[in-house]
């Protein structure tokens, strides 16, 4: 399989800590069992990944803003030629932040904030993450007022899921964002153990992918998805689509083990040090940038290279997809989800099987 | 040599040294080229072998003459006329771009 020879973007969670405790935060685990490394081994890090040559960096947690020393790590990634974005839950953004934005090139090299608002009003918002509405919200107002790039994550879950049409309201046209993204709680970490409260059921996914629609129609190109229900209605609709017409799109390839591209441009670092596949992957750390070469673990790896490999496994030979009528139009979704799911990253992530939403939501298709 | 719509050429004229902007990243994507990204603009030029090969020599003590010179060693069977004219247009859509400077004496 082809691929860059160094990383174009690396995601590092650069923090374990956080002021929230949300309800379904999947790296909640590796939050309480690793410590954060000191600044200097991350801007070590950073004159690394510029000698490699890559290009951007996300920074993520934990809260990223809950590390006191974050402009550092900022102006070493400026400094190392390198562009940023940060997700953050935005409760820590004041004027203070702000102002710190305007020194030097911090700014310039900001490609956006992501700030994850989950509900229009506090008592949406705050069930599945606690007691931080109003700071979430001054935090993302603030940024905008700024003329910051910003963008939000909703994350869809049982405490929502009826007031996404005020979400939408909110969103885009109170504060005045030209779109936001949406996602939903996955089965892991935190979200696992809550998943009686929070993960949506089968019928609840139609919901959303409905109400979706809906949104859609009146907002068209404002909501965008990598994953949760909005991802799943346009990946079953093209499943749809290709059954009935034998029209395969161009974008994505079906029939075979190909729904993750992660591994061809991207690697991830955890709080810790630990270079990881990706953060749905804590546990197949691949070595830690206090000692390997990122560029020795990028191009040689065994586990990335079975990653990368697994495009070429076809959905029919995978293991419990056999017999499904959707093998030739599936591509089996996310590895990260499968491997906690199932234990076995060769095998299709369960929780965007379509024949199993089909057969829960008792619908006949999602169009 | 010069015609009559061209002025002459004055052989003891200076002609720039071109220098890689150090702000722009060099990436080496695979075997049949390369990346350069400028952090500051988000803006990203793909460049293949021969564009790898000018953009190594812009260390800001060769001028375009030297450059192609060079390349002409580099890569046998291309007219010398045809190599010094391409390496000029490279050289003046790169420095127009903001990925190559010219050394200030």
């Amino acid at each position: 399989m082809k691929f860059p020879l160094i990383p174009r973007t690396v995601d590092i969670a650069i923090t374990g800590r956080c002021n929230l405790d949300c309800k379904y935060c999947f790296y909640a685990d590796e939050m309480t069992s690793l410590t954060d490394l000191p600044t200097p081994a991350w801007l070590r890090f950073f004159a690394e990944l510029s000698e490699l040559g890559v290009m951007s960096v996300c920074l993520s947690g934990g809260e990223p803003f809950a590390r006191h020393d974050l402009f550092e790590l900022v102006d070493g990634i400026v400094a190392n030629r390198m562009r940023y974005n940060i997700l953050s839950n935005g409760t820590l953004i004041d004027e203070h932040t702000i102002a710190e934005f305007e020194v030097g090139k911090r700014r310039l090299r900001l490609d956006y904030i992501q700030v994850s608002i989950d509900g229009s009003r506090a008592e949406v918002h705050d069930r599945s993450r606690p007691a931080s509405f109003e700071r979430a919200l001054r935090g993302l107002k603030l940024l905008k007022r700024a003329g910051f790039p910003v963008t939000v994550r909703v994350t869809i879950n049982r405490h929502n899921l009826d007031d996404l049409d005020n979400v939408a309201h909110l969103l885009l046209e109170e504060i005045g964002l030209p779109s936001f993204a949406t996602n939903e709680a996955m089965p892991v970490g935190l979200g696992c153990q809550n998943a009686a409260e929070i993960s949506l059921s089968a019928a609840e996914q139609a919901q959303a992918m409905a109400t979706i629609g809906r949104l859609l129609e009146r907002y068209p190109g404002q909501l965008n998805a990598l994953a949760g229900p909005q991802a799943k209605r346009e990946m079953y609709s093209e499943m749809e689509h290709a059954r009935r017409t034998g029209e395969k799109p161009t974008r994505w390839a079906m029939g075979c083990l190909s729904g993750c591209g992660c591994v061809f441009s991207r690697v991830d670092v955890m709080h810790n040090g630990s270079i990881v596949p990706c953060h749905m992957l804590p546990s197949l750390a691949l070595g830690n940038i206090t000692r390997d070469s990122l560029r020795e673990i990028w191009q040689t790896h065994p586990t990335l290279a079975a990653l990368r490999e697994r495009r070429a496994i076809a959905m029919h030979e995978v293991a419990g997809c056999g017999g499904c009528e959707w093998a030739p139009y599936c591509n089996g979704s996310c590895p990260g989800l499968a491997f906690q799911l199932t234990g076995d990253f060769n095998r299709a992530n369960p929780t965007d099987c379509y024949q199993r939403f089909l057969k829960e939501s008792g619908r006949n298709y999602v169009g | 040599m010069a015609t009559a719509n061209t002025p002459p050429q004055d052989s003891s004229a200076i002609l720039p040294r071109y220098l890689r902007n150090p702000d722009v990243v060099f990436r080496e994507e695979d075997e049949d080229g390369a990346l350069l990204f400028n952090p500051d603009t988000n803006g990203i030029r793909v460049i293949n072998a021969t564009g790898v090969f000018i953009w190594r020599l812009c260390d800001g003590t060769l001028d375009v003459q030297g450059i192609a010179s060079r390349l002409d060693q580099e890569f046998e069977g291309v007219p010398a006329s045809e190599v010094a004219g391409q390496v000029q247009a490279f050289i003046s859509e790169m420095v127009a771009s903001g990925y190559i400077g010219t050394v200030v004496e």
